[in-house]
């Protein structure tokens, strides 16, 4: 079991933190994903998925930590998705992969639900 | 301990610093970046740590490139550093072997396990103190030159893709964690070992060492693999996946290079070691201390050769012989 909160006392701080910061992130990562669906070039599409990856990747590593274990295993997913396709050849294409952002937002809709 | 850790992740130093703050004995100090570190470990004043607590991912440079930096000053040259880290592909638990790392630990973290991490340590630490109070690179065994026991690990710095031994089990360990297999290991192990660890002193007995490291890291180049020396005259292999070695084949080219390559002790005297080669254990569907049990039966069946081969210099003339 991927939890601290029950062992570890003072923890609560630290999850009070990452809630507030969840806000701005779950931000960045809607501001980067819109960004790369309305992308012009393979470059500016893989830039932003890449700094949404970054966020999403912070996430994953902690929020199992925090008793968040299901929004953690979301985070990675999304992450998971976004390197595959910027290893995937459609990487070179100017076209923005459609589940990739659907799972993105489902993402942060699971986050908003925290907030 | 005195314990450094760094991330890019707030939380991640919170929660560190929460569970360092329940074991309630160790000191951390946090550093956001990799170049912070450098900076915090450049100062005059910089403490000197026990032990260091990376993360792999970090904007700039990364954990991996961090670890080849800290283990690049002799200050820090065995220090243990411990990854944190959500990155479980292979390259990476790889690489971050490959640039000195001695424990892989994975986001998100568990307290029990990150506990008990931390508390082999301790112990590694504990067994360092207590054999030599301080160590640096090659000058540990001038300077201590009665402590290499035969049967003991030694630490071979600036080998590629040598790394010790604790670091060894830790990366097997951990691709049995992630389920990273199709590796397989082998083991060299040096003829009449115990005659050239009783005659030569420690020091040109751990140059010797040294140095059939680098003809067997030179020969296995161009392969992924990490290897290790367990003691008693034997290198454990691990290899990348995929790759079936031939194991002839391998002893056949490292004595080669062995026999090209002039060893002297300290009297000028020739010193030819040669090796033996075990069979290549497969990794595949092993899990646990099942892996780790590959290790020691690729070891075993190393040393279990160079028997048999001095066995068959005695027994030579009796081949085909019948009662």
């Amino acid at each position: 079991m991927k939890d601290m909160v029950t062992e570890l006392p003072g923890l609560s701080r630290v999850r009070a933190r990452f809630i507030e910061m969840l806000g701005p992130r779950q931000e960045q990562i809607a501001m980067h994903a819109i960004a790369a669906w309305d992308g012009k070039t393979a470059a500016e599409i893989c830039d932003n998925l890449d700094a949404a990856k970054a966020i999403l990747h912070q996430i994953a590593g902690s929020a199992g930590s925090l008793g968040m274990a299901e929004l953690g295993d979301m985070a990675h997913q999304c992450e998971n998705e976004i390197i595959a396709h910027l290893k995937s050849p459609e990487a070179g294409q100017a076209t923005c992969p459609g589940d990739v952002i659907t799972n993105v937002d489902q993402f942060l809709e699971n986050c908003r639900k925290l907030l | 301990m005195r314990i450094l850790a760094v991330d890019d992740d707030p939380i991640i130093l919170e929660l560190l610093g929460e569970f360092m703050a329940q074991l309630g004995k160790h000191d951390l100090t946090k550093a956001d970046s990799a170049l912070a570190a450098i900076d915090l470990l450049d100062a005059p004043d910089a403490p000197e740590f026990d032990c260091f607590l990376f993360d792999i991912q970090m904007p700039g440079m990364d954990g991996i490139e961090l670890t080849r930096h800290i283990r690049a000053t002799a200050h820090y040259v065995d220090t243990p550093i411990v990854m944190l880290t959500a990155m479980a592909e292979k390259r990476y638990v790889d690489s971050a072997f490959a640039a000195g790392a001695t424990d892989f630990v994975n986001k998100p973290f568990e307290v029990a396990e990150l506990r008990s991490r931390i508390g082999t340590i301790e112990e590694m630490l504990a067994k360092r103190h207590s054999r030599t109070s301080k160590i640096f690179a090659a000058k540990t065994v001038t300077d201590h030159a009665n402590v290499i026991e035969l049967y003991e690990p030694i630490s071979i710095y600036d080998v590629d893709s040598v790394i010790e031994y604790i670091a060894m089990e830790n990366y097997v360990a951990q691709l049995s964690r992630s389920a990273l297999f199709g590796s397989s290991t082998f083991a060299f192990t040096i003829r009449e070992i115990e005659d050239f660890h009783a005659t030569l002193t420690p020091f040109e007995f751990y140059s010797m060492i040294s140095d059939v490291a680098e003809v067997i890291s030179d020969t296995l180049a161009g392969r992924q693999f990490l290897m290790s020396y367990a003691g008693n005259g034997t290198f454990v292999c691990v290899t990348e996946s995929g790759w079936r070695p031939n194991t002839e084949n391998l002893k056949d080219a490292v004595n080669l290079s062995l026999s090209r390559t002039e060893l002297y002790n300290n009297q000028s005297e020739l010193l030819e070691p040669r090796v033996c080669v075990g069979e290549a254990v497969r990794l595949i569907w092993k899990s646990g201390s099942t892996a780790l049990d590959a290790l020691a039966t690729a070891h075993a069946s190393a040393e279990a050769a160079c028997i048999a081969f001095e066995k068959s210099k005695y027994d030579f003339w009796n081949v085909g012989q019948t009662a």
